[in-house]
C-alpha cells in the first residue's frame, strides 16, 4: 500500500462568510496516480496567480496536467480551467448543459460560463466509472444540476456536496437551501462512500462523530487603513487536533 | 452629472485569494444610469443590492463604462447584457489575446463581451457626455481610460487602477503598474493632476489636502471563520474604525 497520499491540497477550502462579498473560499486539490495529473476544480478567478504559484512551488507545469475535473460550474470552482492546455476539461453533461443556459436566477453561475468553457477541450460524462487508475467519478446531483466527485481511495472529493464538515456532523445542508431535494441525498451517499471526504468549503476532514479535520489551516488578510501608515494584518489560524507524541 | 459611489474599492489582499473589490459608481447623466465598472463576481449581490435601494435593478443601467478588461471589473458584465458597453479599443483588441504572463486579464473576456453591445473609445480624451471626458491612463493594463467628472464646483477623478489606492498620491508612485510601469507612472501624475477629488480603484475615494490624503468613506467588513464542525467560530474584520480592526475573538 503506498502510504503517500496521491492527493495534495493546492487550496483548502474555508466555509468563512462575510457581510458584504463573497467569499467563494473554495478547494482545489491534485491527484497524482500511475503516469496522470489530474486536477480536482480550479477555484474562483481570485485565486489564478496563487494558483499558478503554487504549482509553480510544487514544480508542476500547468501543461502537464492531463485532466481537470469540474464538480460543477458555480463562480468559485470553474474560473480557471483555461490554464492547463494539454488538459481534458471533464464535467458532467448536466452540468455542461446547465452551463450553456443557466437559470438567469441563479445567483452563483455566470451567465458566461458555458461560452468560457468552450473554448477548451471538454469532455462531458454520465454515470460512474474510473477515470484513472484508482479514481472514480461519482455523481452527486443537488447543489448543482451535474455536481460530480472524485473518490481516489478512501478519500473523495466532493465538491459543494459536502461544502463543509459542519454538514457532516449535522447531516443538514448548511450554506444553502437547496431548491433540488437530490442535495440531501448526495450528501448522504458522500458520506457513506469515503472515510475523509475534501469538502468544497472546508478543509479535510475523517467521517465519524464528530468529523475531525487532518491538518492546520492558516490564512492572512492584509489591508492598511492609513495611506501613509504601515499594512495591517489579520491572521486566521485553526489547529487540528494532533498527536501529542507528534508535537515537538 | 450626479455621481453616486455604490461600493467603495478595498485596499486588501490575503496569501489565498485575491480580494478584487474595485470602486464602483453610478453616473447620472444626460438621461443615463451609466454603471462604472461592474467589479468581481464575489460583490454580486451588493452591487444588485445597491441598485436596488436605489431604485434601480440591473435592467435599468443603459450604459457601463468598462475602465479596462480585468477580471476583477468584469465580471459581473453579464448582469447588463441589455446595455452599451463602453469601453477602449486598445484593451478589447488586446483581449483578443492577451500575453501569457498577464494572469489579470480572463483570456475568455472576449467570450463575456460576445453579443453585447461594444462601444470603443478611441486612444485619445474626448467628451463622452455632457461633463464627463474620458482619461487615458495606460500603464496598469494596455489601455485603461478612466473618466474626468464634473460634479458641479469640482472635477473628479475616476482613475481607476491607473490609481490602485490612496497610497499612490501619498508615494507619488503607482503600486500596482502591472502591465507598463513608465506608462503607469505618467498615468499616475496626470491623474494627480486633473482634478480634485479622487476615486481609486481599490481604495475609498479621497481629496488631497497640502499632500495629506483625507478619505471621503469609511468602509466596515465582517468576516466569520467557523473553525470547528459544531459550529463555533470567530469574527473578525476589516475597517476603518480601528476598533473593530482588533484581534479575532471567538464568539
Amino acid at each position: 500500500m503506498n502510504l503517500i497520499s496521491p492527493i495534495t491540497l493546492l487550496f483548502s477550502g474555508l466555509p468563512a462568510r462575510a457581510d458584504k462579498f463573497l467569499p467563494g473560499i473554495s478547494t482545489v486539490a491534485l491527484i497524482k496516480v500511475a503516469d496522470r495529473t489530474i486536477l480536482f476544480d480550479t477555484g474562483p478567478y481570485a485565486y489564478r496567480p496563487i494558483l499558478q504559484g503554487r504549482l509553480k512551488r510544487l514544480a508542476i507545469d500547468p501543461g502537464s496536467i492531463d485532466t481537470v475535473i469540474l464538480s460543477h460550474v458555480h463562480w468559485d470552482m470553474a474560473a480557471n480551467a483555461d490554464l492547463f492546455p494539454n488538459a481534458e476539461i471533464v464535467i458532467h453533461e448536466k452540468e455542461l448543459a446547465y452551463a450553456e443556459a443557466p437559470d438567469c436566477h441563479d445567483a452563483h453561475t455566470p451567465a458566461y460560463v458555458g461560452r468560457a468553457l468552450h473554448r477548451l477541450r471538454l469532455r462531458p460524462v454520465t454515470g460512474e466509472f474510473e477515470i484513472a487508475p484508482g479514481v472514480r467519478i461519482v455523481e452527486l446531483p443537488g447543489h448543482s444540476p451535474g455536481s460530480i466527485g472524485a473518490l481516489v481511495g478512501n478519500a473523495l472529493l466532493s465538491g459543494d456536496a459536502v461544502a463543509c464538515a459542519a454538514e457532516a456532523a449535522s447531516g443538514e445542508l448548511r450554506h444553502e437551501t437547496p431548491k433540488d431535494e437530490r442535495a440531501r441525498q448526495s450528501l448522504s451517499k458522500a458520506l457513506s462512500l469515503a472515510d475523509i471526504i475534501y469538502p468544497g468549503h472546508d478543509r479535510p476532514f475523517h467521517v465519524g462523530t464528530p468529523p475531525t479535520y487532518l491538518d492546520d489551516y492558516t490564512i492572512k488578510i492584509r489591508f492598511f487603513t492609513d495611506p501613509s501608515g504601515p499594512d495591517e494584518e489579520l491572521q486566521i489560524a485553526s489547529l487540528a487536533a494532533k498527536s501529542f507524541a507528534s508535537w515537538p | 452629472v450626479k455621481l453616486d459611489l455604490l461600493i467603495p474599492g478595498l485596499p486588501a489582499k490575503s496569501d489565498h485569494f485575491l480580494f478584487g473589490i474595485c470602486s464602483l459608481l453610478l453616473l447620472r447623466v444626460a438621461g443615463r444610469n451609466i454603471l462604472f465598472d461592474t467589479g468581481p463576481f464575489r460583490v454580486r449581490p451588493q452591487l444588485i443590492g445597491a441598485l436596488k435601494i436605489r431604485g434601480l435593478a440591473p435592467a435599468d443601467i443603459d450604459t457601463v463604462f468598462l475602465t479596462h478588461l480585468h477580471w476583477d471589473h468584469v465580471e459581473n458584465l453579464d448582469l447588463f447584457a441589455h446595455a452599451e458597453i463602453i469601453t477602449p479599443r486598445s484593451e478589447f483588441e488586446y483581449a483578443a489575446a492577451p500575453r501569457p504572463t498577464d494572469w489579470g486579464t480572463p483570456p475568455y473576456v472576449r467570450e463575456i463581451l460576445r453579443d453585447m453591445r461594444v462601444e470603443l473609445l478611441p486612444d485619445e480624451e474626448i467628451e463622452l457626455f455632457p461633463g464627463v471626458k474620458t482619461l487615458l491612463l495606460p500603464g496598469h493594463s494596455v489601455g485603461l481610460q478612466g473618466l474626468l467628472v464634473e460634479t458641479g464646483d469640482e472635477r473628479a477623478v475616476l482613475a481607476s487602477d491607473a490609481l490602485w489606492s490612496a497610497r499612490d498620491a501619498v508615494r507619488g508612485v503607482p503600486d500596482v503598474a502591472f502591465f507598463d510601469p513608465a506608462k503607469a507612472q505618467a498615468s499616475l501624475d496626470h491623474a494627480l493632476a486633473a482634478g480634485s477629488v479622487f476615486y481609486p480603484g481599490h481604495d475609498r475615494p479621497f481629496r488631497l489636502h497640502n499632500g495629506a490624503v483625507k478619505y471621503l468613506e469609511q468602509y466596515r467588513y465582517r468576516l466569520h471563520f467557523p473553525f470547528q464542525p459544531n459550529g463555533q467560530e470567530f469574527e473578525t474584520g476589516i475597517a476603518t474604525e480601528r476598533a473593530a480592526n482588533s484581534a479575532a475573538s471567538p464568539t
